[in-house]
């Protein structure tokens, strides 16, 4: 799961945002664009020294200004999960197309699939694998690429 | 296999996925945590993340959860070897007494620098910009 999509995958939820100069603001997202523009609701901002805090209905911020998100541990597994039941609907529709995106350089439709043939192991970055026990991620080692139609990457999900 | 894939940051990232790792900022946090996903600007996504203060060879940590980074603010990613960790001679420390020494520290090091500063500035050199201030 990319960074933005759980921050898109976050909307509604309450988290915590510091900005470049160390001010912080905690309050729940209402929306955010591929630049990390946010919006947020019910607003406890903090200054940068941690001693002054102010109260505001709504704010803005602009996605240049942000240093981090700290966001729920719970809000992750939700979207993962999400994520995933997406991707199952998507496999039964495709016709077992394979792994589906594979994340950051996840492979195209199917039609790119041919000349990758690439080495196992390599589904791509964004999954949450099972080398830490956490549900069955989707696989990323497999066999190498096939032929044309499967999408040549992402091995097929055990 | 590695010879395979091209030098780019996504290339060069793959391998770290799921993988302990140390983020360090430009406001020179270090962050520890488990890399989950990153994206083209570098943003990272980190699971069950502290934030480690060291003094000396003692630390302490700070439990900050999930944190999505912002690419900018990135300074390095690195990988972090569970079996040499062990063997590192860091001690764990509560957190206050550590916060303590670092401020400690950071006065001492303040008084330091204003000393030096006027000394050159007496024979003609300007000294601004210190350690820390590279990025």
């Amino acid at each position: 799961m990319l960074p933005l999509s759980l921050l898109n995958a976050a909307q509604g939820k309450p988290m915590l945002v510091e900005l470049k100069n160390g001010v912080t603001f905690n309050g729940h997202l209402v929306d955010c664009d591929q630049f990390m523009n946010v919006t947020l609701r019910e607003v406890y901002q903090t200054s940068a020294d941690g001693e002054r805090f102010w109260k505001m209905p709504e704010m803005f911020i602009k996605g240049n200004i942000i240093k981090y998100f700290r966001i729920a541990d719970s809000i992750l597994d939700q979207a993962m999960a999400e994520q995933e039941k997406q991707r199952a609907a998507g496999r039964q529709r495709g016709g077992g197309r394979g792994g589906g995106r594979g994340g950051a350089r996840g492979g195209g439709e199917g039609g790119r699939g041919g000349g990758r043939g690439g080495p196992p192991g390599r589904g791509g970055p964004p999954m949450r694998g099972a080398a830490n026990g956490r549900g069955g991620g989707p696989g990323r080692g497999g066999p190498p690429g096939g032929g044309g139609g499967r999408g040549g990457r992402g091995a097929p999900r055990q | 296999m590695d010879a395979l894939i091209p030098f780019t940051t996504s290339g060069s990232l793959v391998d770290l996925v799921d993988k302990k790792v140390m983020v360090i900022l430009r406001d020179g946090r270090k962050l520890l945590g488990v890399f989950r996903s990153y994206d083209q600007f570098a943003n990272f996504l980190l699971e069950s993340c502290v934030e480690r203060l060291h003094y000396k060879l003692e630390y302490a940590d700070t439990d900050l959860g999930v944190l999505l980074i912002r690419g900018e603010n990135v300074v390095a990613l690195g990988e972090i070897d569970l079996i040499a960790e062990d063997r590192v001679p860091l001690i764990p420390r509560p957190l206050d007494e550590i916060r303590t020494k670092i401020n400690e520290e950071n006065r001492r090091k303040e008084r330091d620098h204003l000393i030096k500063s006027k000394v050159l500035e007496t024979v003609g050199f300007v000294s601004d910009g210190r350690e820390g201030d590279a990025y």
